[in-house]
């Protein structure tokens, strides 16, 4: 299966803060690749890159075949929606999809239309005036109706109500299974993206921490719980993410290699939030931090969320 | 793209045709009423032969207001610097509305050169279509006055505006590519605009071509045809080195007067001709270094270049800035 995405070392350096450091991805057609990590990681910066509109620090991206470029053929395959959902405030929905109409080579403004319509958002008011769950879904329409071949969503079900992400997750979903359209989505909400995506990009500290196929990163880990003991046996076979200790009893998150033949230690398959959870809280992090909240995010924060 | 850009400043192109529409009225009105008062003076002095003292006469061409108005419209170019140049770019970026436009099927060099483009036209029109209006409502005034040359009047006729206009847009959208910010953007084309036009309108043009200096004699003073732009005058030693008031050499209003005729001077007017017909006697004589008349549509090609020139340096760093910079 050929790559849509492939970066390799992609850095992006802001004077003295680093956004995004060494990240050296593979996104395959047709996947719907969740970007996940706390505020700050770098998922912006990455979708940015990816999308042409920051140029990298160092390291390269193929994108569709090519590096990101300022070039009508390479854009008209893209299709990127920033995290503030912008839109002329001033201009209706109606004049959204005639600006579209005009700047790009396939357009569908009836679907747009058609979509808008049967959420009974009005087309004909200036989109300032919309509520901002109602400006999302005509921004993500009108980047759908450009019928790219990769989109780029920086947080697009932050401004839903849960209604409406399943219903937008859901056309997602519709929109990627003829297999042509490949989607990487930033999100904090786990719990929604499981159930479309068949892939994680997980970044943390401006660092890919894991990619690929959700399921052959669940069936890599597991969750071993087993008695307080040197966790030293297990670490020279396999990979401890992330250990948990209490005054009794030892859980580790780890990356398999090889079956876990001690039978001291009770082995279970962790979810998709285990392991990411896992992942985000490593370094002597608190245990339990919720995504959103994990190492760095306050330290990033500061920083800026959309850089 | 010139659909996108029409539908985005429609509201704007039409309060802009709205206020020119305002200006043309009032200056066809005022300026019809002005052109009839000239003309039939103009049929008087004629018949009298009076026409040489009709500057010097208490004639009414209109309301001073209107006049007023008339300098004031040298603001006009800067407008469109200000609130079409200067926001152009810097309003996007700060509403990241950028995202959404550069992530349509087309370049962000495209983008700039068709939003430029038409933007960079109407403020020529606007500009050029004042410039018109008051030209032509100048025309008995000009007349009456000699002041063309003049910087208030230099400044609102002929093309320069137009050039100035131009360069006000290429100023704004620069400033605000750079900046990032419409406000300060805003404040550097304000502060850029005004500054290069007092520069060149009170400074630079005064050298845009050698100027011509005569020598006449004190008691025959030397006036250029028509409206020319004076650039220096005084009066010349016997030795043809500028007369020039020291600190024990007496002096009667800034001018020394040399031993010879110093025993004329007194306080009456009589003493100022005797005092004047001595030194001509001595050798001294009054230059004056001007630029003439014939010179106005030279001077206007030669400002309208620099503007140009400079708006085409501001945007082509503009583009430089905005393709290679992070949107």
């Amino acid at each position: 299966m050929t790559a849509i995405i492939e970066t390799n070392g992609l850095t992006k350096r802001y004077r003295s803060v680093t956004a995004l450091s060494e990240c050296t991805i593979s996104v395959p057609e047709g996947r719907i690749s969740a970007l996940v990590g706390p505020n700050g990681a770098g998922k912006t910066t990455l979708l940015r890159q990816l999308a042409g509109l920051a140029a990298p620090t160092a390291g390269r991206a193929v994108v569709l075949g090519g590096p990101p470029r300022q070039d009508p053929a390479y854009l008209a395959e893209i299709g990127f929606l920033a995290q503030e959902i912008p839109l002329y405030r001033r201009l209706t929905a109606h004049e959204h999809i005639g600006i579209g109409a005009h700047l790009n080579p396939r357009w569908d403004g009836e679907a747009v239309r058609a979509r808008l319509g049967g959420l009974t958002i009005p087309q004909d008011r200036p989109v300032g005036t919309l509520s901002g769950g109602q400006r999302a879904q005509v921004a993500l329409a009108l980047t759908l109706a450009k019928g790219p071949r990769l989109l780029l969503l920086d947080e697009p079900l932050a401004a839903l109500d849960p209604l409406a992400r399943r219903s937008f997750l859901a056309a997602l979903a519709e929109a990627a299974a003829g297999g042509e359209l490949t989607i990487v989505l930033s999100s904090h909400l786990l719990a929604d993206i499981e159930r479309v995506c068949d892939h994680l990009i997980l970044l943390a500290r401006s660092r890919v921490q894991l990619c690929g196929d959700i399921d052959t990163l669940l069936a890599q880990h597991r969750i071993l719980t087993g008695p307080r003991k040197d966790t030293t046996a297990i670490a020279r076979t396999h990979t401890i993410v992330r250990e948990d200790t209490t005054a009794r009893q030892t859980t580790l998150l780890v990356k398999l290699n090889g079956p876990v033949i001690d039978p001291a230690w009770a082995v279970e398959e962790p979810n998709l939030e285990e392991i990411v959870l896992g992942y985000m809280s490593q370094d002597g992090a608190s245990p339990g931090a919720s995504p959103g909240y994990g190492p760095g995010a306050a330290r990033m924060q500061a920083i800026g969320e959309d850089r | 793209m010139t659909w996108v850009t029409w539908r985005q400043y429609r509201h704007q192109s039409a309060l802009a045709a709205a206020l020119l529409a305002a200006l043309a009225v009032l200056l066809l009105i005022t300026g019809l009423r002005a052109a009839q008062v000239w003309h039939s003076a103009l049929a008087d002095c004629t018949k009298d032969g009076t026409c040489g003292s009709l500057a010097n006469s208490p004639l009414s061409l209109g309301s001073p207001l209107v006049a007023t108005l008339i300098v004031a419209t040298a603001a006009v170019p800067l407008l469109p610097g200000l609130f079409w140049g200067a926001p152009m770019v810097a309003h996007e970026l700060e509403t990241g509305t950028n995202q959404f436009a550069w992530t349509q099927s087309i370049t962000r060099r495209r983008w700039l050169a068709v939003r430029t483009g038409w933007l960079l036209l109407a403020a020529a029109i606007l500009a050029g279509a004042v410039s018109a209006l008051v030209t032509w409502w100048s025309g008995p005034y000009s007349a009456l006055q000699a002041n063309a040359f003049q910087a208030n009047h230099f400044d609102v006729t002929g093309i320069v505006p137009v050039s100035y206009a131009i360069f006000a847009v290429a100023l704004g959208i620069c400033a605000g590519t750079l900046l990032r910010r419409t406000l300060p953007a805003l404040a550097v084309t304000l502060a850029g605009f005004a500054a290069l036009r007092v520069l060149t309108s009170q400074w630079l043009r005064l050298h845009y071509m050698t100027p011509v200096t005569v020598y006449s004699k004190l008691t025959a003073p030397f006036t250029p045809a028509g409206s020319y732009l004076g650039v220096s005058n005084g009066i010349i030693t016997p030795a043809r080195t500028p007369a020039v008031a020291g600190a024990n050499v007496p002096a009667y209003g800034g001018i020394p007067i040399p031993a010879a005729c110093q025993h004329f001077m007194g306080n009456n007017s009589a003493s100022l001709h005797a005092i004047v017909s001595c030194m001509a006697a001595h050798g001294y004589r009054q230059y004056l270094t001007y630029q003439p008349a014939s010179r106005f549509w030279a001077f206007q090609g030669i400002e309208t270049a620099i503007f140009i020139a400079l708006a085409a340096a501001l945007l082509a760093a503009t583009f430089w800035i905005l393709s290679r910079r992070d949107a």
